[in-house]
């Protein structure tokens, strides 16, 4: 896993730090770790502002509970997440 | 508690969806069927915009065309309210849009011209009602989220019972805005197929809108009683900012409080309005509630929130009018839009409109903030106390118009455990000092007087309203000396966090309605501040904030000292405003105008006057239309025992038409008129500044401005500010 870790993870530790204004340097969010209710203090709050972030940044909704479980389970999930519902890119 | 006087409802007006007063809202109740349609009255940008709201009918009254949609509903409700009856003389008004729809238009478009905004301000809704009422006393706005109008019902019963007012209009109105509509969506709170309060497919709220109004007093005259308002109970989680505590448990001391207050048991009473509001959390915390209170003896219980949508601030009018409705007429109003209870909350509601005789009702209204508000009615007694002879005919009150005093006026004096202010100086040693050198103290407050006062990560999403506020209240809480928080948080804010709402409609505009941020709409609610003092400082006390202008801070001490009157320990009043680049300037324009722009604030923990040493504070009065007049009538008895009287002259108010203060000017030689905005700046809340400043001058005996100081041999200053209307407070030591 190490070897190729998805481009998109150190993009969306960067959005998530920058968003939520956590004391954090980016780098060293653990992409493999729960992002709710473990120890980077992430609330409900900053979760539906994660929701809009991506549906605006990426084009895809997270619009219930189950899917809120799977994508934010860590950045490693999110980036699946958005990598299989991703609309297709133009370019 | 035996002694005090019974607040009676002489009157009540409404307008929700499906009702355009009260007659067609009884008809609804009897064949509840509920209207959700998308808005006609927002633009629709985006398929999102297509959900489900409860939108009034609002015939047109003709003079009111041209005013915000909000300030129209509250007419309509107010104008059925008071009906021919007597006019009140005073207000106390719930509401969280105020002007909002209006700006977001003007926004969008671009408009600068601050005439386009003339009514953005919460109070510009109660001032329209006072205006069109003539009322001369207290014109008090609670902004409390969703429970205000209930918030603004306990406090009108707690200004009837300290002697304050002969007839308090009292109630909310709020109407739909794309900043909720859009703020609510975007938290994933808002039902698409419309709200199902209870029901096991529950999936959020409707958005709604309207105005609920009662009139109250507690010697009617000439009108017949409808109810009595038994008691009232306030209370805040201190759990979340937006979410409910699990438990109920900020619920449960709100319906407790209002159960003591009405001296009543849980069995008396036989029905309860749920704030029901379809959401997934709130319906299964309030249902855990109900339980602890109610126990087996469950009354029989409905959300009407089916049938009107949630009209926000206005909830709790409507529904008290509801309540008083189910009351009067042996009515059990149906739990709308349920079709599958979820039989793991453990309540029954009632499926449909059901007859059944009553004596006793409760009616719950929560908000964000964790802020929550409980009021119970009781039947009218047969023949009201003592059958009403009328003493005066007609709509002019003799009481009022002469200037008669009512007999309770006059709050007793409050002892400062701790006073604190911000001003572009620092705090408050920096700021005296700053005026002993006859420097001003104008600009905008440095970040670093404000910005270590709570946890990084406990301030991480707030912006500078929230953040300077914690400062304040951390510091008086830290220098009282008092280990538990305070028994009452009160909270004044002219304008609210305005960043918030500017951030909230920029990234909103920008992508066509479709995305903005939730923690900006949950920042922009102008009791968000408040909110976040309780949370920081574990207070579940009644939580209240006040958006009433240059005013904010008189109503919010006058909250604290009733709440201090009738048996709190301490009370926290804080009142601040944030300067916000893009959206000050439109609002207040001939503020932002002045050479510096300025902001900050004060804050006061309050006790009763215990006798130990140190300043007090009392809240004098508030007078508007001739009640101003007669404000500094009433106070030329006091004068003359202040060695000054502190003047606050907001920048675009012409005193030399303001009779009010010609009146002053006979009863005083000029060199006892002391100004204080051009030292110390101007914004709407620095009249709490000047009160803290002169809490070190009484200390001092010696005032630092104008000019040369003042010597103080009284200790005892008169601080009037001025605007649409006069407020009165004295700091003494």
């Amino acid at each position: 896993m190490t070897a190729q870790t998805d481009p998109l993870v150190p993009e969306l530790a960067r959005k998530l730090v920058d968003t939520l204004g956590l004391d954090l340097v980016p780098e060293t969010v653990d992409p493999a770790a729960p992002l709710f209710g473990a120890g980077l203090g992430i609330d409900s709050i900053d979760l539906l502002e994660l929701v809009v972030l991506i549906e605006k940044d990426y084009g895809v909704k997270i619009d219930n509970r189950a899917a809120g479980v799977e994508a934010f389970a860590s950045l490693n999930a999110l980036a699946a997440f958005i990598r299989q519902r991703r609309p297709a890119s133009p370019v | 508690m035996s002694a005090r006087p019974p607040v009676y409802v002489t009157g009540m007006g409404v307008i929700c969806a499906g009702a355009n007063h009260v007659g067609e809202l009884r008809d609804l109740l009897a064949h509840p069927v509920a209207h959700f349609h998308p808005p006609t009255v927002l633009p629709i940008k985006h398929p999102s915009g297509e959900l489900p709201v409860a939108q009034a009918a609002l015939i047109e009254a003709g003079e009111a065309a041209g005013l915000p949609r909000t300030h129209r509903l509250a007419l309509m409700a107010a104008r059925e309210a008071v009906g021919a009856g007597p006019l009140p003389d005073a207000i106390v008004l719930g509401s969280t849009t105020g002007g909002i729809a209006a700006t977001e238009s003007a926004l969008e478009v671009g408009i600068t011209s601050p005439e386009a905004f003339r009514c953005h301000g919460l109070d510009t809704v109660a001032l329209h009602l006072a205006k069109a009422f003539g009322v001369r006393g207290p014109v008090i706005t609670i902004s409390t989220a969703c429970s205000s109008a209930a918030v603004a019902l306990s406090v009108a019963a707690a200004l009837l019972r300290a002697g304050l007012a002969w007839r308090v209009l009292a109630g909310g109105a709020d109407s739909l805005s794309r900043l909720t509509f859009h703020g609510f969506r975007q938290l994933q709170l808002v039902a698409t197929n419309g709200c199902m309060p209870l029901d096991a497919n529950r999936a959020g709220m409707t958005v709604g809108e309207g105005a609920g109004f009662l009139v109250l007093e507690t010697a009617p005259d000439e009108r017949p009683v409808l109810a009595v308002l038994a008691g009232t109970g306030l209370s805040c989680d201190a759990y979340h900012v937006t979410r409910p505590h699990p438990e109920g448990k900020g619920a449960v001391l709100a319906m407790r409080r209002a159960l003591a207050d009405a001296g009543l048991e849980p069995r008396a009473i036989g029905y309860v309005n749920l704030h029901g509001t379809g959401t997934p959390d709130n319906d299964a915390a309030e249902a855990r509630a109900m339980k602890q209170v109610f126990s087996d003896a469950q009354p029989a219980l409905s959300s009407t929130k089916g049938l009107t949508g949630h009209a926000l601030a206005a909830a709790g009018g409507i529904e008290a009018v509801i309540s008083i409705l189910a009351l009067r007429d042996g009515l059990l109003p149906a739990n709308t839009g349920l079709e599958t209870l979820d039989a793991s909350l453990g309540i029954s509601p009632v499926r449909a409109p059901t007859q059944a005789p009553l004596s006793a009702v409760l009616s719950n209204s929560f908000g964000f903030g964790g802020n929550n508000a409980c009021v119970i009615f009781e039947k009218a007694p047969p023949s009201p106390s003592p059958h009403p002879s009328p003493r005066y005919a007609g709509r002019e009150d003799p009481r009022a118009t002469t200037g008669e005093v009512p007999p309770g006026s006059g709050l007793p004096a409050l002892r400062i455990a701790a006073s604190a202010c911000l001003t572009a100086r620092g705090g408050r040693d920096e700021t005296w000092n700053a005026l002993l050198s006859r420097e001003s103290t104008a600009g905008l407050v440095p970040d670093a007087a404000f910005s270590k006062a709570a946890p990084a990560t406990f301030v991480r999403r707030l912006k500078r309203l929230p953040r300077l506020m914690l400062a304040l209240a951390q510091t008086v809480q830290t220098a009282s000396g008092w280990t538990t928080p305070p028994e009452t948080i009160a909270v004044g804010t002219a304008w609210g966090p305005l960043a918030e709402t500017q951030e909230f409609l920029r990234k909103l505009f920008e992508s066509g309605d479709q995305f903005s941020s939730p923690m900006d709409f949950i920042g922009s609610v102008h009791n968000a501040p408040a909110g976040q003092i309780a949370l920081l400082l574990g207070s579940q006390a009644p939580n209240l904030t006040c958006s009433a202008g240059e005013r904010s801070f008189s109503q919010v001490l006058l909250c604290g000292s009733l709440h201090i009157a009738s048996g709190a320990g301490s009370a926290l009043v804080v009142a601040a405003e944030a300067f916000e680049p893009r959206l000050s300037p439109l609002f207040e324009p001939e503020v932002a105008g002045t050479p510096l722009v300025s902001d900050g604030g004060a804050a006061f923990f309050l006790v009763p006057d215990d006798g130990a040493p140190g300043a007090r504070l009392r809240w004098l009065g508030e007078g508007g239309n001739d009640g101003a007049v007669a404000l500094v009538d009433r106070l030329a008895g006091v004068i003359p025992h202040h060695d000054a009287v502190v003047v606050g002259i907001p920048a675009g108010h012409t005193l030399a038409k303001d009779p009010a203060y010609a009146r002053l000017s006979q009863l005083l030689p000029p060199a006892t008129i002391v100004t204080y905005r051009d030292q110390l700046g101007q914004h709407a809340s620095v009249g709490a500044t000047a009160a803290a400043i002169a809490v070190r001058a009484v200390a001092e005996g010696r005032l630092p401005f104008p000019d040369v100081p003042i010597a103080l041999p009284h200790r005892r200053l008169l601080l009037l500010e001025f605007g649409p209307r006069l407020t009165a407070i004295e700091v003494f030591a």
